[in-house]
């Protein structure tokens, strides 16, 4: 099994709450997500296994929602914001930025693995544009040297 | 126009005025009417998905073009379907609909019979606006991809689909499958399997006739011929006894296909693969095309005269020497009514001899005329009237697998109308998992458990007044709930749940299968079924199936191919022939028993393989090996034909016109849709040109013969059944504690009688026969899925391999019954009522 | 100039705390509702207080309560849709994370007011931290026994669940919300059968946005009459407005509805930033069209909105300075649209993906002449023709952009380049 003890438990705990087991499939691939970071078959099987639904709603489901990553990314997902509010204070300047600061492309994976830069649609933080996210914390109202000490900050703790 | 009730809605369509029950649509309104609304993503069986929008319709103060399909007619509507307005909806959304699809209509095999190639025709649609590269599937991100096999007969074409979700619909919503979905989102959705599985249910190719595009194709029909070039006949399938209703499409002397023949009495339009691919016997490859005759030894081609004249002189000799009783004849009850009404008629009128029977696969089969089994079975029952049911009760029988419309049928009415299941079963079935209590009992314990039922609405006040209460403790044994909890391992508890839900049901449905009706037991088990009826008044409010089980058995039964047809049919049999034999009649097993005995010196078997079929397979090869004079007529070589003397090629049934009697008693027409293939012959005429030999022809016009016939399918035969209780009293059965598990011998999926296994795409989805085990028994033995396991029974022993079942958690196993290659009829006992067994791991 | 009703703790950082939300008169309506008054006086009350929904859609909340049907044997749910998914709007999400017992309480009180026993709270997948707020604020109302068996000794009873999404726009729309926390691939549903009737398992629902809910504690604690005095005729009481763009003072500010718009942007958020000038105003959320600077003096209401030729919708205002290119604009917008496209109806399927492609080519020099045309064409068989309103959604931007920015998209067309260069770097 990938996922862990404490995943399954909270997914069967999960399971336990709603009137149909079938609306545990979002909240199981959060919790799957959060242990494992992306996404992937086995994952599915293993929640299908935990829930007894079926691996086609599961996989499915899973297909049709952006937000987890369906392959490896690395231990910081960057998620910049592209929609209206931040493309207008220069989110496309930013990612620029970032892919300067960070040497790799939109899309890519820094070679140690600690950063994953993409972009996003809106994140529902436009007063406060331009923004990322990466993994769950939200960047707000970002500048060069926020971005830098961001960056620095993440890099120091691993 | 003033309403006629309050269910009842009036409204205007191009100027029509109908009027139509609350709640239709205006598509369902329009159809009534025989105005044509165009549709893709519509299915009269599932529920609207307003998905493909091409069923636009105006409705008048309505600012939007609506969706006919999925609005609901609404008093004094005004609903225009031809406006311009609509006109211009739909030839947008027609141009929507095609700018991905790949229009590489010349090498599509849909191409023809595709909604969207005749719909685009249909609104003058010749040029498009998009001037961009149409999008492509990648695959593995390599390669794009155009044929992708989802399954054995199912090949994908994402880039044609044009995702009115039908498939996936259908698959969810009336078969309950979970091995097709669809994935990612937008234009970019694909219709695909989870991964690391396939398409392979018993319905899968459903989903290939409801395809509107050519995005799902079948291996079978797919670049064979194109469709204009064919054309269909009526038919009917000629395996399960629900007697789906298709067509068969074909050429001058080919047949391509099978699809649906929409009847809602039986099928909805749903097939199982069975009905659909099993049409392929109706090809030449492999069929027996011409008589064969052992001539030193070896089986050589003969002609028809030659092959026929030995037959009549063996049979005249056996018959003026030894008299008609020493020859016997056994007939498929896959064969249609002419056949097995001409096959008694000339046992009985020429051979002089009652040793006829269509069943080939009971064993210890009673031999009381118009026993309590008979009189059950001769209840009305209605496919149909399974959805009105609000409870399902499904005794003995994985249902899916002997009927796959009926088993639709049960969930449907579960699914759609809220009915409550329960399943009494020896094992844990696929339809079981939808019950509100899968009651899996003791092997060979369902009478007591129904004895429990019978003392468990005597004991709650709530039997039935019909039924003479106090006769209980006299009739039954065990007669009390906790005595039948004891013996069948089904709780008290849930026996007195199971109660309740008998007791309080309004329209309670009864449904019995094949390990009911064709056990040794059966006697018993109708009797422990009719107490049953009669305390839970399920005679009065509902409707009991004791059911059978193959295309005419129930035409057969009616017609009198069996040993003993019963005083009122030998009456009118003596009626319309003016003689009937005055001799005793054997049953199948007892024509193999006697033959063992030198009582019997020659068979005439027709369309069955009691090689393969019938129980304890040794003694079956010693009674054929014993016989004097064997005859057999079917399609294919056989274990049964390779031990004959003269072996008559037989034609399908797609190769003649007849009539099949479904399980609910309704007779119903096919016609021929090619010539017989080869030197083959139907039944019937294979009989009649043996009766000119011997005698004098059965008839000389078929049609005239017909009538004869009908004057028996016209019979009324429900029987009644007693007022009062009759007795069941358990008995354990006797263990051989060297033979411990039990096993019960089933149908593959895809498998129905000896002759699937020769069609191509059948045999593929049946693959090789195997031993179904749960996962705990498999640890006992210490086996993995596709390890060979030996089946060793008192009377014979097979290996396997073992298929580890997700479903069965009961300490059985089960085997497949019809694979030439491990025969499992030489495991079952003669004499057993439940064949057991010993397995072992097989050391490789 | 600012009306703080559902803000006027969010600046307190105590006040996700439930005792402090208590202290504050938290509560308070929730046990009023439940000693006093019947199911019918709430809704009554709702009704006449002129709620409307502030998701975007504008309905009487009190209507869409009404709509439930009393006889139906069935559990009935409340959904507090917090899909905060719209383009520019963000201000759900404040009061998750500031205020989230308000949501608790105008949800339990929408909940007794339909008889459920059960309500979900339906939150964006990347919204965590909001949703841990929510999470919090449930927990300590079981603590406190405000949710769970027997509230406030009444007999009622309501548990509350706090739902997280995957990331999908669509599922802020009703049905696809509905289908979402069943654990379907979020597609929208066909209607009828509306959600007052078949929503949530097939029982009758109520789907409210998490502003809408939140007014609701307001108005059984101050009575419809003083909600209703708030607004203009049909546009009763405050909501809040989420500012973003190329304006000084970005934020999220309550207003009262039939505000002057001029003085969203110019008094409270400060004006345009240094050298840009006004040239477009998003006024409801990325889906509303286009207002020019000329109808800077609307009124904010649903009505006034409408006539200008736009809507209130979700109250996000974008602004936007003479230094964009409207071309560009929609390109962002299109592409969005596409990508959260469900895939189920074809218009919106195809028809968005097609408009992506034309209009991108026009962004990138590559238009050709017809394209206008051509996008204008696809519009009207878009429009009003799909399943949901994602279509219309799709489409009204562009529309609006062509008709109000002609010149720009010509432009684009003819010299293979923007007329206007959008040039944006941050900071």
């Amino acid at each position: 099994m990938i996922l862990n003890e404490k995943s399954i438990a909270e997914i069967k705990g999960k399971l336990a709450l709603y009137p149909s087991p079938k609306s545990v499939v979002l909240p199981a691939l959060t919790i799957a997500y959060r242990q494992v970071r992306y996404l992937s078959p086995e994952i599915y099987q293993e929640i299908a296994q935990v829930t007894g639904l079926s691996e086609v709603d599961v996989a499915g489901a899973a297909s049709f929602y952006t937000m987890f990553p369906k392959e490896p990314v690395g231990k910081y997902l960057i998620q910049v914001c592209h929609n209206i509010s931040c493309a207008l204070l220069g989110a496309d300047s930013l990612i620029g930025y970032l892919e300067q600061k960070l040497e790799i492309k939109k899309g890519q994976t820094t070679p140690d693995g600690l950063f994953t830069l993409i972009s996003v649609e809106c994140l529902g933080s436009c007063t406060t544009a331009p923004m990322m996210q990466i993994n769950e914390d939200f960047y707000e109202n970002l500048t060069h040297e926020k971005v830098d000490r961001i960056l620095e900050e993440l890099r120091g703790k691993s | 126009m003033a309403e006629k009730d309050n269910n009842s809605v009036s409204l205007t369509i191009n100027g029509r005025e109908i009027s139509v029950p609350k709640g239709t649509t205006i598509l369902e309104a329009a159809k009534q009417l025989g105005i044509y609304i165009p549709t893709f993503c519509w299915h009269p069986k599932l529920k609207p998905a307003g998905a493909c929008r091409i069923c636009y319709v105006e409705i008048e103060k309505m600012p939007k073009l609506m969706v006919s399909c999925a609005t609901p007619v609404a008093p004094g509507m005004i609903v225009h379907t031809e406006s311009e307005k609509v006109k211009q909806g739909r030839r947008a959304v027609l141009e929507f609909t095609l700018i991905n699809h790949p229009l590489d209509c010349p090498t599509c095999d849909k191409g023809g019979e595709c909604d969207l190639q005749d719909l685009t025709f249909r609104h003058g649609v010749d040029q498009s606006r998009f001037d961009f590269d149409k999008y492509r599937f990648i695959r593995d991100k390599k390669s794009t991809f155009d044929d992708f096999r989802l399954g054995p007969e199912i090949i994908r074409n994402q880039n044609r689909c044009i995702l009115c979700y039908k498939c996936v619909r259908a698959n969810t919503e009336i078969f309950g499958e979970d091995d097709l979905g669809a994935f990612q989102r937008g234009n970019i959705t694909e219709i695909d399997t989870p991964p690391g599985r396939q398409v392979d249910s018993l319905y899968s190719g459903n989903l290939v006739e409801i395809c509107p595009v050519g995005a799902l194709t079948n291996t079978d029909w797919r670049y064979k011929i194109r469709v204009w070039n064919t054309q269909t006949v009526n038919s009917i399938c000629p395996y399960h006894a629900d007697g789906a209703n298709i067509k068969i499409w074909k050429d001058r002397q080919n047949v391509f296909r099978v699809t649906s023949r929409r009847n809602d009495a039986i099928d909805e339009g749903w097939l199982s693969d069975v009905t659909r691919y099993g049409y392929q016997i109706a090809k030449p490859e492999g069929r027996l095309l011409n008589p064969l005759m052992k001539k030193g030894g070896s089986q050589v081609a003969v002609t028809w005269e030659e092959a026929l004249s030995a037959i009549a002189r063996k049979f005249k000799d056996i018959k003026d020497n030894k008299g008609g009783v020493c020859i016997g004849g056994m007939i498929s009850p896959q064969l249609d009514c002419t056949s097995v009404y001409a096959f008694s008629k000339f046992f009985r009128t020429i051979i002089h001899s009652n040793n006829v029977d269509f069943r080939t696969e009971y064993r210890m089969l009673p031999e009381i005329p118009e026993d309590m089994y008979s009189r059950m079975a001769s209840q009305e029952f209605s496919i149909a009237d399974i959805e009105k049911a609000d409870l399902i009760i499904v005794l003995d029988s994985d249902i899916i697998k002997e009927h796959p419309n009926v088993n639709l049928r049960i969930r449907k009415a579960i699914t759609q109308k809220g009915a409550r299941l329960y399943t009494l079963n020896p094992v844990e079935t696929k339809t079981g998992a939808l019950s509100v209590d899968e009651m899996v009992f003791r092997v060979g314990t369902l009478e007591a458990l129904l004895n429990g039922v019978c003392a468990g609405l005597v004991e709650a006040g709530l039997a039935s007044k019909k039924g003479d209460t106090s006769a209980l403790k006299k009739c039954l044994e065990p007669n009390t709930v906790k005595d039948a909890a004891q013996i069948s391992g089904i709780s008290e508890e849930r026996i007195k749940a199971f109660t309740l839900a008998v007791a309080h049901a309004q329209k309670p449905c009864l449904i019995a299968g094949e390990w009911l009706t064709e056990s040794s037991m059966r006697e018993k088990l109708a009797g422990a079924v009719h107490n049953l009826a009669l305390l839970g008044s399920l005679y009065e409010k509902g409707q009991i199936g004791l059911l059978a089980r193959a295309a005419n058995s129930k035409g057969a039964k009616k017609l009198g191919a069996l040993p003993h047809p019963g005083p009122g049919m030998i009456e009118k049999m003596k009626q319309t022939w003016g003689e009937y034999p005055d001799v005793p009649g054997l049953a199948s097993d007892r024509m193999i028993r006697a033959s063992v005995k030198q009582e019997l010196d020659a068979l005439f078997i027709v369309g069955v393989n009691p090689m393969l079929t019938m129980p304890d397979g040794q003694f079956v090869r010693e009674g054929l090996e014993k016989l004097d004079f064997l005859v057999v007529a079917d399609l294919y070589e056989s274990e049964t034909t390779q031990m004959a003397d003269v072996v008559l090629p037989l034609s399908s049934w797609a190769e003649y016109g007849d009539r099949f009697v479904n399980l609910e008693g309704r007779v119903q027409e096919f016609q021929d849709a090619i010539k017989p293939l080869g030197q083959s012959r139907p039944g019937y005429l294979i009989v009649n040109d043996l009766a000119a030999q011997l005698k004098s022809p059965l008839f000389s016009e078929k049609s005239k013969f017909a009538d004869e016939v009908d004057t028996f399918l016209n019979e009324d035969s429900v029987m009644p059944v007693p007022e009062t209780l009759v007795e069941v009293r358990f008995m354990e059965d006797k263990i051989n504690p060297e033979f411990p598990t039990p096993m019960l011998v089933v149908d593959e999926e895809h498998h129905f009688g000896h002759w699937t296994e020769k069609t191509k795409s059948l045999s593929v989805f049946c693959g090789e026969a195997a031993v179904e085990i749960s996962s705990a028994l498999a640890e006992k033995i210490g086996v993995v899925n596709g390890d060979i396991i030996r089946i060793e029974s008192e009377v014979g022993k097979v290996n396997l391999p073992a298929r580890i079942s997700e479903t069965i958690d009961a300490e059985v196993i089960l085997v497949y019954r019809n694979f030439s290659a491990s025969p499992v009829n030489i495991l079952q006992m003669r004499k057993r009522r439940v064949d057991r067994v010993k397995i072992t791991r097989v050391e490789s | 100039m600012e009306k703080k009703i559902l803000t006027k703790y969010i600046d307190d950082p105590a006040q996700i705390d439930i005792d402090t939300f208590m202290a504050h008169g938290g509560y308070k309506a929730w046990e009023k509702v439940l000693k006093s008054m019947k199911p019918e006086q709430v809704i009554d009350e709702v009704k006449k207080s002129g709620v409307r929904g502030r998701g975007g859609a504008g309905f009487p909340a009190g209507m869409k309560w009404s709509f439930v049907p009393k006889d139906n044997p069935k559990p009935k749910y409340l959904v507090c849709n917090a899909d905060e998914s719209e383009p520019g709007t963000c201000k759900d999400r404040v009061l998750m994370e500031r205020d989230p017992h308000s949501i608790v309480e105008g949800m339990a009180i929408a909940a007794f007011a339909i008889q459920s026993h059960l309500a979900f709270i339906y939150i964006r997948g990347e919204f965590a931290y909001p949703a841990q707020m929510m999470e919090k604020a449930v927990r300590e109302a079981y603590a406190k026994k405000i949710l769970g068996k027997n509230i406030f000794g009444s007999g009622y009873n309501l548990d509350m669940i706090v739902h997280t999404g995957g990331g999908a726009y669509i599922c802020g729309e009703e049905t696809s919300l509905l289908n979402s926390l069943e654990g379907e691939r979020g597609m929208s549903r066909i209607r009828p059968p509306f959600p007052a009737v078949e929503g949530l398992y097939g029982c009758p629902t109520v789907v409210n946005n998490v502003e809408t809910l939140a007014c609701v504690p307001h108005v059984i604690n101050n009575g419809a009459e003083w909600y209703s005095s708030m607004g203009t005729e049909k546009s009763k009481g405050s909501k809040l407005f989420s500012l973003s763009g190329h304006i000084k003072k970005p934020g999220n500010y309550e207003l009262e509805l039939g505000t002057p718009l001029s003085v969203l942007i110019n008094d409270l958020g400060g004006g345009m930033l240094d050298g840009h000038n006004l040239k477009a105003i998003i006024p409801g959320g990325s889906s509303t069209p286009f207002l020019k600077p000329e109808q800077i003096n609307v009124k904010l209401d649903y009505e006034s909105l409408a006539e200008a030729g736009s809507m209130l919708g979700s109250g996000a205002v974008i602004v936007i300075s003479d230094r964009t290119c409207m071309v560009w604009v929609i390109e962002r917008l299109i592409h969005f649209y596409k990508h959260e496209s469900c895939g189920k109806c074809t218009p919106c399927r195809e028809g968005t993906g097609w408009l992506e492609q034309v209009i991108s080519r026009i962004e990138h020099g590559q238009g050709m002449p017809g394209d206008l045309e051509k996008i204008e064409s696809l519009c009207e068989n878009i429009l009003g023709r799909t399943v949901c309103p994602l279509g219309d959604a799709a489409v009204m931007p562009i529309q609006s952009s062509l008709k109000l920015f002609r010149d720009e998209w010509a432009y684009h067309i003819e010299h293979h380049r923007c007329m206007v260069k959008t040039e944006f770097a941050f900071n």
